[in-house]
């Protein structure tokens, strides 16, 4: 009797909490993340679970593997190939977001004046970013691929003799950045031209009130507005640029002699290539775990000020 | 290679196999119709230019008609990461039934516990006599720990072509050694133009088997282990590093692709390049200025040059072996028109293809059949047979890397001993 | 306009400037396109550095002969997908982000950064294994989760950073008429977001219809692929059809580029400046 009265009063006094947790809204936030939390989930948690445990056995695509313990992580860290494309990953992300930084951003200020025609050179500047890069570094690879390709016949017009953009290591690091960049700075053109237009014009009549020159209002007034919104741009490229496959796979494949080769690609090679599940999870993870240090010392320079 | 002491492990995607096959029979009431035809699932590579697909899709269609108890299913499967479709395909439980693949695909993913052997469709063949009809040292090639792991059927192979306007410029007769390659290279190397037109992709790597192949050496000892160094290895790497030093390899072909070294020899960029036996049918206006080396002599007198037996294969996850064997034994007659209608790019195993029509008209091709396939050697030389790691050594990408460093002007001995090293931890030797 | 009454000269050097830079920047989207009226064997002997003998050949073989017309359908099936989704999905979570405070909330918005860089190779073959249980291989539907999980890290910032910019008090004086706080977001907050809703389906949808790695692994039958996926159909193992690929290239940008030029001024509300916060 009475533990049935228990009951009851129990799932009373459930119903009621939860019908008054409804009711203030404190459930609101929950039920707003609800759809995306469980997608996150299914796609992200349990893959990186099951890719955490991964790094540890020696699997194959098709073969559980035994455990190992740290054996995968002691051959990546051991291993000449992760170290140069550790350092490569690096040198890409830190030229790539520099690079395509100060070309968004020239091209934002150019934008952001009365130009003729301005709706359409701003999309017209977005077109690289607009074609599928599987389509556009093809085109890339016929302009610089031999003697006869384009660029060098326009090295010839200036009387000097052709360069070999993918058989030269530096050169092919050369080609990838510039071409990461192409691809990239539409993106920040497009957001930084955003910014821009939101800056309260008042700021720039009362620094020309003040007599300061355009390059001081743009040191004192545009640079300074633009300093969260440039950090934040800078984080999501870094991110970008690091887990970036398609550029480097597409035009070079990380050749030549692998000076190319970013970490993805080696996860990619490890995973595919030599058929190591383990070895290619741990190469994925190690990535995963530099790329959080970075982001971390990003938001904390965000959140200083 | 993985260890081999781990039992052909079928762990996961096997069990996971059995429980979509349970979930499909319990689940699905079309299975309940015993009349319907066995479906099964056919998985081509797209094995020549756009042609071919019509060509095999009609083959396929012939078949359906002659057997309305089986109804086949073509799916062409792209080159581009096609190791990631079949093995993705495999542990999700979605695998063909049967399959054509290149070169070592059947002794990986049978060493997977992937493969069904075809054991008792050789026999059958072999009592039937069939099996005659194969070229010699075909069907053997794909024997592996015992068993026969696939059926031939197309023979890819590397010869050398020379461009005929070149070297009539040059007053050159077509060289037969490796020391008149050698000088043909270095005299055609002139205004802009390279005697040798290489690349720095898996194609590139094939310079590297040739050379070695023609030279009596081999990546491997008998007993499958690593022999990079060998005297004639060296000898022959040191054949094309001496072309290089000449400058008549071209200095494009680190970043060449085969697309691009094949556009620049047929606009004539070089004089020779090493490639396929469809090169000249799909040459276009360049096709009469293009002619075949006759297999090179090396400096002891060797002759060979790299070759792939490309073979069908039956996939263990199959539900209809014997519906299966049938298929497979008729495509294997039948598949003439893929020649004389699709234009493949392979050479046929079959006696009785290698003598149609086609092949006298098409001479470049008779020729290389005639000259070329008889001394074609794998990639497992002088291991008998092929094996997995071999999937891996080509996939991991160190002959590619290795191409490229010696068409940069790498030392040698240098490029040699990173090479060496890191075979070695591939095979985990 | 930070600088006012620029003289009409300055304007036209300005214009000037940015017509070259246009060119230059374009030029391998210009190149893609002239080659797409040349056959293959032009391409390949690549005589002059402009193209001649201009041809549509590659067109029609490409309407006729090929599958290009299944591939753009399945592209613009699995974009248009994951747009909604991902709209729908980063809405809600941007709304609460911006609104709500709690441990909940914070550790919701730190797991977005892990999404954010979490490297996708790791997730295929898993992934691979669990969409095959539920029989979305080759269906567009794996491919439209996985593009709205890829992309809602980004989606939500940018959703958050919209909402941000909507002031609360409209919200608080509903809650005073007696509306619910869900109600409010319905009501109020929602029919206000048209153009930041906008511009996140104009980055989800560019997003999942350039995606190539995702949808090579997922979408394999012919039937199922999806432009990028499809357009590596014309490089066979010995040969490259250029001429239609570089006219099936050509014809994969123009949807993109027709929508970015009509709906070009919601772009300017993709700032995602205030919504990324650790």
């Amino acid at each position: 009797m009475s533990a049935v009265d228990l009951s009851r009063s129990e799932a009373g006094t459930w119903r009621a909490s939860a019908r008054a947790w409804w009711r203030t809204g404190d459930a609101l936030p929950f039920l707003l993340l609800a759809p995306s939390v469980l997608l996150i989930l299914a796609v992200i948690a349990y893959p990186m679970l099951t890719g955490f445990w991964y790094g540890f056995t020696d699997g194959s695509l098709l073969k559980y593997g035994r455990f190992v313990g740290l054996d995968n992580y002691v051959e990546l860290i051991t291993s000449r190939d992760f170290r140069h494309a550790l350092w490569f990953s690096l040198v890409f992300a830190v030229f790539n977001v520099v690079g395509c930084y100060a070309l968004g951003l020239g091209l934002a200020l150019l934008l952001n004046q009365d130009v003729p025609g301005r709706p359409f050179f701003r999309v017209a500047l977005l077109l690289p970013w607009i074609v599928p890069s599987i389509v556009s570094i093809v085109s890339w690879r016929w302009m610089m691929a031999d003697e006869r390709a384009l660029f060098n016949q326009v090295i010839g017009l200036f009387g000097g003799s052709p360069v070999y953009f993918l058989s030269d290591q530096t050169w092919a690091v050369v080609m990838v950045i510039a071409i990461k960049i192409w691809r990239s700075f539409p993106f920040m053109m497009l957001s930084l031209l955003a910014a821009l237009q939101s800056i309260d014009r008042s700021l720039y009549e009362a620094a020309s009130l003040d007599g300061a020159s355009r390059w001081n209002q743009f040191r004192f007034v545009t640079m300074p507005q633009l300093r969260n919104i440039s950090i934040v741009l800078a984080l999501l490229m870094t991110i970008w640029t690091v887990n970036d496959f398609d550029t480097p796979w597409l035009l070079t494949q990380g050749g030549p002699a692998n000076a190319t080769e970013n970490l993805v690609l080696l996860a990619y090679r490890y995973t595919f290539g030599r058929n190591d599940v383990g070895l290619g999870s741990a190469t994925s993870f190690v990535t995963l775990i530099i790329l959080m240090i970075l982001v971390v010392f990003l938001l904390r320079r965000q959140k200083e000020r | 290679m993985k260890t081999s002491g781990n039992a052909p492990a079928r762990g996961r995607a096997g069990l996971l196999a059995s429980l979509a096959a349970a979930l499909a029979i319990g689940l699905s009431p079309v299975a309940a119709y015993a009349a319907d035809p066995v479906k099964l699932n056919f998985w081509d590579m797209i094995w020549g230019p756009p042609e071919y697909i019509d060509a095999a899709k009609e083959l396929v269609a012939e078949f359906n008609k002659e057997n309305p108890g089986i109804q086949v299913e073509y799916r062409s499967i792209p080159w581009n990461n096609w190791y990631q479709t079949y093995v993705t395909a495999i542990s999700a439980g979605t695998a063909p039934d049967l399959s054509t693949g290149a070169g070592y695909q059947a002794v990986q993913l049978y060493d997977l516990g992937a493969i069904r052997p075809i054991d008792d469709l050789i026999e059958e063949m072999k009592t039937s006599g069939d099996l005659d009809d194969f070229l010699p040292g075909t069907v053997d090639t794909l024997r592996y720990d015992d068993h026969y792991v696939a059926l031939p059927w197309g023979i890819d192979i590397r010869v050398w072509f020379y461009r005929k306007d070149m070297l009539d410029a040059a007053g050159l007769k077509v060289p037969t050694t490796w020391a008149e390659l050698r000088e043909a290279a270095k005299a055609t190397t002139k205004d802009g133009k390279f005697g040798i037109l290489a690349s720095g992709d898996t194609g590139g790597s094939h310079f590297l088997y040739n050379a070695i192949l023609n030279n009596g050496g081999g990546l491997f000892t008998e007993d499958r282990k690593l022999d990079l160094k060998s005297e004639r290895n060296v000898e022959a790497f040191e054949a094309l590093a001496g072309m290089v030093a000449d400058g008549s390899v071209s200095p494009a072909s680190t970043g060449y692709n085969s697309d691009d070294r094949r556009g620049a020899f047929n606009r004539g960029q070089g004089a020779f390049t090493l490639d396929g036996p469809g090169l000249i049918s799909q040459a276009g206006d360049a096709a009469d200025k293009i002619g075949v080396v006759p297999p090179l002599a090396g400096p002891h007198g060797d002759k060979g040059t790299i070759f792939w037996v490309n073979n069908i294969m039956v996939y263990e996850q199959t539900k209809h072996p014997e519906e299966v064997k049938t298929f497979l034994k008729w495509w294997s007659k039948n598949q003439t028109p893929l020649w004389t209608k699709g234009n493949t790019g392979q050479l046929p195993t079959r006696k009785s293809i290698a003598a149609n029509d086609y092949f006298k008209q098409q001479a470049s091709r008779g020729y290389v059949l005639e000259n070329y396939v008889p001394i074609g050697k794998t990639t497992a030389t002088h291991a008998a047979g092929i094996f997995p790691a071999l999937n891996e050594v080509e996939g991991e990408g160190v002959m590619q890397t290795f191409a490229q460093e010696l068409w940069q002007g790498k030392p040698l001995d240098q490029i040699l001993d990173t090479a060496d090293s890191r075979l070695k931890s591939i095979v985990k030797e | 306009m930070a600088y006012p009454n620029p003289t009409p000269a300055q304007r036209w050097t300005r214009f000037g400037i940015l017509s070259v830079i246009v060119l230059v920047v374009n030029l391998p989207i210009i190149l893609m396109v002239m080659n797409s009226f040349q056959t293959t064997d032009q391409l390949m002997q690549r005589s002059s550095l402009l193209p001649h003998d201009l041809t549509t050949a590659n067109y029609s073989y490409l309407s006729e002969r090929t599958n290009f017309w299944r591939y753009l359908w399945n592209s613009v099936v699995a974009s248009t997908g994951s747009t909604i989704t991902s709209a729908a999905a980063a809405a809600l979570a941007g709304y609460a982000l911006s609104r709500f405070r709690g441990r909940f909330v914070t550790t919701y918005s730190r797991t977005l950064f892990i999404v954010q860089m979490f490297p996708i190779i790791l997730a295929l073959i898993p992934l691979f294994i669990l969409f095959r249980t539920l029989g979305l291989i080759n269906s567009p539907l794996s491919v439209i989760i996985l593009y709205t999980v890829v992309h809602l890290p980004f989606a939500t910032w940018m959703a958050r950073s919209f909402f941000d910019t909507i002031p609360r008090e409209l919200e608080e004086a509903a809650l005073v008429d007696g509306c619910s706080r869900f109600g409010a977001f319905l009501r109020i907050v929602l029919p206000l977001s048209g153009p930041g809703l906008a511009a996140i389906a104009i980055f989800s949808f560019l997003f999942s219809y350039n995606e190539f790695f995702v949808a090579n692994v997922f979408l394999r039958d012919e039937n199922a692929m999806t432009l990028p996926v499809g357009i590596t159909m014309f490089m066979q193992q010995y040969s490259t059809d250029w001429g239609s690929l570089m006219a099936a290239a050509t014809l994969t940008v123009v949807p993109t580029f027709i929508l970015f030029l009509g709906i070009q001024k919601y772009i300017t509300y993709g700032a995602v400046s205030g919504g990324v916060k650790g």
